[in-house]
């Protein structure tokens, strides 16, 4: 089901090439090398030896404009984290009804963040990579349907999308490997923005379904649990720890301002899974940004809170060790840091961008500090 | 022979900082046009004139002109631009006008297509297209 739309994109990419229609190709890359300053630490996926494939990608797109009012595209993305295996991440065909009114159909980025829909094209962007805190959803794409209306209303850009569709994959939560579903996923993702001034509101649902795979201490403890829990005939405090078929809920509010060469952004963003082991999540960033012709420099706070609610807490009065475990599980889950990044981005040449980002993760349950230096060469053809 | 080519070459530099910028379209295009518009146009968010019919702007390509057209009309540099269209053209929102290479192969274009629109230096501006705007 899930190969369907990509191969409907690229039966309609390749027959346009071969016909009349118009076929754009168009790419983006970058080369990132970094590592952690400290033996021992990990963040961002980078340890203590440097390494240029981490975060480096390579990815081509190819947009075939069919007659009437009918498009193909599809976007092929080669990540250095994957072995540079390359992927489909985007495959869609649109159809515009009106200038302003255009449906799309297969597979596509979930606009969760303001910077979603372009987070690979690091050369968009003034950053190494998008404020980590925030941007940390384990998964981007879904298969479906995607409505966008842009309108002018007044001096002020209105775009609103409504998405519809649902994923199927594996993503790490908690355990490395789950086995996840996320169904009827729907949302609506609304920016206003007017010359220099841009606000942006998003809300998400989906039918959430994760399997923990005994993968981590974390994971073997959490089904341990929740097989005790079930064994023992507490089946509402083992649903509450699995997550099956539990509405997860996603919130987003930015804004960002490009005024006098003064660049300021900010993001909020909430995600909960209901009844389940995963904390409820909340974070933000902000960032202040100064431009200097072709250089820019920034600095950028972020910071992250998950936990849950504390009714959440003392679920089994009734039997104690029981209780306990579900507390240290919920206890478990809780995460608390932030993260100080500066840096700075040189347009040297017209279509590339050199950066340099140094970040510095504090994790406030553990009181450590991990700091990376990351240098990337962005570009776009 | 030294002098020669940095004379030549200051006087090509002064010119093209001093040379004004005309937005042409195709005679027969009996829409007005104002600056705020022909900003709307090359940032992709007005697709049509205001008589309904889709425009077809084109740019050119990274040269002075180009560069004089993206600061004085869009207010933005060539850099920012690509970053502009680079958000547009890989979330499938927008296409970026086709860049032509210098002035004549501007006028070519508009003046046989009824729906084009192009910007090139005042100097080079023929009978075969109509002027709407000078920056």
């Amino acid at each position: 089901m899930k190969k369907l739309p990509i191969a409907i994109a690229l039966c309609a990419v390749c027959a346009s090439a071969s016909s009349y229609a118009e076929v754009r190709i168009n790419g983006f890359a970058s080369i990132v090398g970094g590592k952690t300053l400290d033996d021992d630490t990990t963040l961002y996926g980078y340890d203590n030896d440097i390494s240029f494939k981490n975060e480096s990608v390579f990815a081509l797109q190819l947009s075939a404009d069919l007659q009437d009012k009918l498009s193909a595209t599809a976007q092929i993305v080669a990540r250095g984290e994957n072995d540079f295996d390359a992927e489909f991440e985007w495959a869609y065909l649109t159809y515009e009804f009106t200038d302003e009114l255009q449906l799309s159909a297969g597979k596509m980025r979930v606009p969760f963040y303001r910077y979603s829909d372009f987070l690979d094209v690091g050369y968009a962007y003034r950053w190494v990579r998008p404020p980590q805190s925030v941007y940390n959803i384990p998964f981007s794409t879904y298969e479906g349907l995607s409505l966008l209306h842009s309108s002018q209303i007044g001096d002020w850009d209105s775009t609103l999308q409504v998405i519809y569709g649902g994923y199927d994959g594996t993503i790490a939560v908690v355990s490395v490997n789950g086995d996840t579903e996320l169904n009827d996923i729907a949302g609506i993702n609304w920016t206003l923005s007017y010359d220099w001034f841009s606000a942006r509101a998003a809300y998400f649902v989906a039918d959430t379904s994760i399997a923990i795979e005994n993968d981590t201490p974390t994971g073997v403890a959490l089904n341990e649990l929740e097989e005790t829990l079930r064994n023992a005939g507490f089946v509402d405090q083992a649903d509450n720890i699995a997550i099956d078929e539990d509405d997860g809920s996603f919130l987003a509010l930015g804004f960002s301002i490009d005024y006098n060469n003064l660049l300021f952004d900010a993001e909020y963003t909430e995600f909960e899974v209901d009844n389940s082991a995963l904390a409820k999540q909340t974070q933000y960033y902000t960032s202040l940004g100064y431009r200097m012709d072709e250089w820019i420099v920034h600095f950028t706070y972020e910071n992250n809170d998950d936990k849950h609610e504390n009714s959440r807490y003392n679920a089994l009065p009734s039997v104690p060790p029981l209780n306990q475990g579900i507390n240290l599980v919920l206890e478990g889950s809780k995460a608390k840091s932030n993260v100080y990044t500066i840096g700075t981005r040189y347009d040297f040449h017209p279509s590339a961008a050199l950066k340099v980002d140094f970040s510095r993760f504090k994790d406030d349950i553990t009181d450590t500090e991990t700091d990376v230096v990351a240098v990337a060469v962005d570009l776009v053809f | 022979m030294k002098k020669l080519f940095l004379a030549t070459a200051l006087t090509v530099c002064s010119f093209s900082t001093l040379a004004e910028v005309a937005v042409i379209v195709n005679p027969a295009n009996a829409n007005q046009i104002d600056a705020n518009t022909i900003k709307k146009i090359y940032l992709g968010k007005s697709k049509s004139f205001d008589d309904g019919m889709k425009v077809n702007p084109v740019n050119q390509d990274s040269n002075s002109v180009a560069d004089e057209f993206n600061d004085k009309v869009v207010g933005k540099s060539g850099s920012q631009l690509n970053a502009y269209w680079s958000k547009l053209i890989f979330t499938g929102k927008g296409t970026p006008p086709e860049k032509l290479s210098n002035d004549q192969a501007v006028i070519d274009f508009v003046s046989s297509n009824t729906d084009g629109i192009g910007y090139i230096d005042s100097a080079k501006v023929t009978d075969n297209v109509k002027v709407v705007a000078k920056f």
